[in-house]
């Protein structure tokens, strides 16, 4: 009898082991242990999900859920080197950047199927140097409608670990971007672009110290703008320092140098530089132009080789699509893909040669920004309820990993540095009882050291 | 409602408030076709086309708040008794060239000298005006905090030294007479460039718009309808001191009639005001058809008509010529009307004034004697103008009404205006247009209007 009551015991306590493991969970777990069996005895294979279809009753979130878990048990995996390539879910179709699919050697295809009270799981894998399909399988298991409520919940993350807002300050109105720089003495330096000046401040602790500024003299044609969009760029040349200025009211960016303890400007250039980057190991400037007085770029990407600041021959341009915002996401001084938002606030994804991927558009924003190639930030579109979206692009991929709700309206966001910390500055817009209020934040990651 | 635009509404109020606002898209506005791009604000129709081109000193909000796009500082300083404009750096007028200090002084001149009340009172509150730089120096007489609030008269805008140059939002772009305008955005307007691209003004029936002008409470379900706050009234004017008391009744008595033919379209007025205000009814006995036909039938009469009332012509000729009496019409500007009158040439005059209602009524019967009696302005009127302005600080009521009612009986009984009609104007938009704010004046501020782009 006492062993009787001694099994019973044992099964209550550990009841959610013995019974109770999570049935989406089995499903990945079965997944992934049969794709370690595939592998065993591969090494070094570059493998990505390339498709993922949802037949059954889950979400488009329950799908994300599931991708996550699937990935992140096949990064632990030694002799595979998996790739994520998630761009988007929508519509019970996972979206996925196929731009560098060269560079892989077997691509997976996931598809969640209802089976009358069961949800089945089917897996096929493909080898792309046998161009054929070299396994199938499927996995079944019964949801409990608990657990679906539950995948289908849209969380995909611990915001705590997520990024935060780290900093908040109230600014002058109409700033228009930030830059930052290592100083000489180790205290970073952060240039505030205001439609008439740029303000140097000091990080010292958890506060900024004013330590110069200095006007910018636009001259005619001025187009007078409802609201000023502008791009500051900084960069450490053989030649010295070097900042460009572009905006929305002048035709003419500013080039200036910092010579003689003060900034001079040392050209004119037509078009507003947004990223400095490597093509063919030569160094070039890159940017677009604002159609003049309004909130949008034109249509046009220029290049504009940029060893010699003074120099401005040899300018090229590629085609995209005329954008509310726009940047470039750079891995190790290259270019990796083109983020925009076009003037009915779809976002678009091109390669590094201006492919357009395919078109997402359920992905709408605003504003965005690329740190490096590793996060990619998008604000929402409507003034009622602004949000901040945070994708990990790391891979080619963009996998919605973080988002907050944001009071006000986010009208920049690009991406910096502050207290060593990789992240992301809003420039956010916030009215009170009628009265007007511009808010300046820090987001990022406590763990994204620079 | 099918599903399809039970989705799309909540995707237009979206794209309506989105943080980045789009910039494109056109609005149709039905108007009275203008003269010329020459500023006149005669009438309600040109109030609205005018203030599309040309760009205001200072705009007064209904809420009483005054702006303006062409200064970036506006100071009053009591001791000097001096307000300083300065003039926001790098401006340019439609086609690129320079808007100055230099602009504004010249333009706050013209209107200086222009024969309108609300010129004259500011001109003789200001003692010089001189440019320092992007500065101009308004020095006054006396010392006046209000003096802003002179500046915010819809006639006082920013002129170019060239006519084909404007400071306004839009620039004129194509004229197709009889049938449309195109105005496009000004890429240089002071105020910031526009969300919309273009503005059809339209002066035929034909093409629907989006926004126009009609007598009140109509068209309520497609538009949203705006008390404009103001109103026009329509005056006969002789110009003459030596005209026959029979001729100016049967005159009077035929506009009378045309209005009645035509249907109405204008409200009978008894008053050189409004009926609502004034403290005195002004009977003016017409004629029967059979008298006014034995008077009329031998007169040679030229009726000069104010271009602002060119939406009259072709009714009013039409009804002349059936009538059979020699009455010509002429229109002319109020420019060409300034040339003739020293001479003999008008005798009868068919004028409009648009009146705002809040303003108070002693204001309006200033603005009557002083810019309606033309070359009949003499030492009594002039005095009884001066007795108006000491009753107004009296404090009394009573004696304000009496005064209004004494300087009302004068112009009349001496034969110099007689008031026929008054048309209520509402403001009409289309409801696919988010809420456009109407200034003081009852003139719409396009600016901020963006089209959604679904």
């Amino acid at each position: 009898m006492k062993k009787v009551i001694c099994s019973l015991l044992l099964l209550f306590l550990y009841g959610n082991n013995v019974f109770g493991q999570q049935s989406a969970e089995a499903l990945v777990m079965e997944s992934t242990a049969f794709l370690k069996a595939f592998f065993i005895n591969r090494f070094d294979v570059n493998v990505a999900v390339a498709r993922f279809e949802n037949d059954s009753e889950l979400t488009d979130t329950a799908m994300q859920k599931i991708y996550q878990m699937l990935i992140s048990r096949l990064e632990n995996e030694k002799n595979i080197h998996i790739a994520d390539l998630l761009i988007n879910f929508s519509n019970g179709r996972g979206e996925f950047n196929l731009g560098r699919a060269d560079d892989l050697h077997f691509l997976l295809g996931l598809k969640l199927i209802q089976n009358k009270s069961k949800t089945g799981l089917g897996l096929t894998i493909f080898s792309r140097l046998q161009d054929k399909i070299v396994a199938i399988k499927y996995f079944e298991k019964a949801l409990s409608k608990g657990e679906m409520d539950f995948l289908n919940t849209r969380n995909f993350s611990f915001s705590e670990l997520g990024f935060s807002k780290l900093l908040e300050f109230e600014s002058k109105k109409n700033l228009m971007d930030i830059q930052s720089l290592a100083g000489s003495d180790g205290r970073d330096q952060y240039f505030f672009y205001f439609p008439d000046e740029i303000v140097i401040y000091l990080a010292s602790n958890m506060r900024l110290e004013k330590y110069l500024q200095f006007k910018l003299a636009w001259t005619r044609p001025i187009y007078p703008v409802l609201h000023y969009e502008g791009k500051l760029l900084l960069l450490q040349m053989n030649q010295g320092l070097v900042l460009t200025a572009g905006n929305n009211f002048s035709p003419y960016a500013k080039v200036l140098t910092f010579r003689n303890s003060q900034w001079q400007e040392i050209q004119k250039i037509d078009f507003v530089p947004c990223k400095y980057l490597i093509l063919n190991q030569n160094p070039y400037l890159v940017g677009a132009r604002y159609d003049e007085g309004r909130n949008y770029f034109k249509d046009k990407i220029y290049f504009m080789p940029f060893s010699d600041p003074a120099d401005r021959a040899g300018i090229y341009e590629k085609k995209a699509t005329p954008a509310l915002a726009l940047d470039f996401s750079v891995q190790e001084g290259q270019l990796q893909a083109v983020h925009l938002i076009d003037r009915n606030y779809n976002y678009h994804l091109f390669t590094s040669e201006f492919a357009e991927q395919f078109p997402l558009p359920e992905k709408k924003g605003a504003s965005l920004a690329a740190l490096g190639g590793a996060w990619l930030a998008v604000s929402d579109y409507t003034r009622t309820s602004d949000q901040l979206f945070f994708y990990d692009i790391q891979n080619g991929g963009q996998r919605l990993v973080y988002s907050e709700k944001i009071p006000g309206e986010i009208q920049f966001i690009s991406a910096g540095v502050w207290q060593n910390i990789r992240g992301f500055w809003t420039g956010v817009r916030q009215e009170r009882d009628g009265l007007e209020r511009f808010m300046v934040q820090f987001w990022g990651k406590r763990d994204g050291q620079r | 409602m099918d599903k399809g635009k039970l989705l799309l509404i909540p995707l237009t109020l979206a794209l309506i408030f989105a943080i980045k606002p789009y910039y494109g898209g056109e609005i149709t506005i039905r108007l009275n076709e203008p003269t010329s791009f020459t500023l006149n604000t005669a009438n309600y129709s040109n109030l609205i086309f005018y203030s599309l081109i040309y760009d205001n000193f200072f705009y007064l909000k209904k809420n009483g708040e005054i702006f303006s796009n062409v200064f970036q500082e506006y100071r009053y300083d009591a001791g000097s008794k001096t307000l300083s404009l300065t003039v926001k750096d790098n401006l340019s007028f439609s086609n690129g060239k320079p808007l100055t200090a230099r602009n504004i002084q010249v333009s706050l001149k013209i209107f200086m000298n222009s024969d309108l009340f609300a010129a004259s009172k500011l001109s003789k509150t200001v003692k010089n005006v001189r440019v320092n730089e992007n500065q101009v120096r308004i020095e006054l007489l006396a010392d006046n905090p209000d003096i802003l609030s002179l500046l915010t008269a819809p006639e006082l805008v920013v002129l170019a030294e060239n006519e084909m140059s404007f400071s306004g939002m839009f620039f004129p772009h194509e004229w197709e007479k009889n049938h449309h305008l195109t105005l496009k955005a000004n890429p240089f307007y002071a105020g910031g460039r526009t969300y919309l691209d273009k503005v059809k003004i339209t002066f035929s029936e034909s093409t629907p718009p989006d926004l126009f002008l009609a007598n009140p409470n109509q068209f309520k379900e497609n538009f949203r309808e705006f008390d404009s706050g103001i109103f026009q009234n329509i005056y006969l004017c002789f110009l003459q001191n030596d005209m026959g008391q029979n001729t100016k009744i049967a005159l009077f008595t035929l506009l009378k009639r045309f209005n009645e033919a035509t249907g109405n379209k204008y409200k009978e007025l008894r008053t050189l005001t409004s009926d609502e205000e004034s403290p005195v009814s002004i009977q003016i006995k017409t004629m029967s058809p059979q008298k006014t036909a034995s008077i009329l039938k031998h007169s040679e009469i030229k009726l000069y008509i104010l271009a602002s009332l060119s939406n009259l012509e072709k009714d009013l000729a039409a009804y002349l010529k059936n009538s059979n009496f020699k009455i010509e019409t002429l229109f002319i500007d109020d420019s060409q009307l300034m040339a003739f009158l020293n001479s003999a040439a008008i005798q009868y005059l068919l004028i409009d004034k648009i009146f705002q209602k809040k303003v108070p009524a002693e204001e309006k019967i200033s603005r009557i004697l002083k810019e309606s009696s033309f070359n009949q302005f003499n030492a009594r009127y002039l005095r009884m103008l001066s007795e108006l302005d000491e009753v107004k600080f009296s404090n009394s009521q009573e004696l304000l009404m009496e005064q209004i009612a004494r300087i009302s009986e004068a112009i009349v009984n001496d034969g110099i205006i007689f008031p026929l009609f008054q048309k209520n104007y509402s403001l009409y938009i289309h409801k696919v247009w988010p809420a456009i704010e109407i200034d003081y004046y009852g003139r719409p501020l396009l600016q901020k209007v963006s089209k959604n782009n679904d």
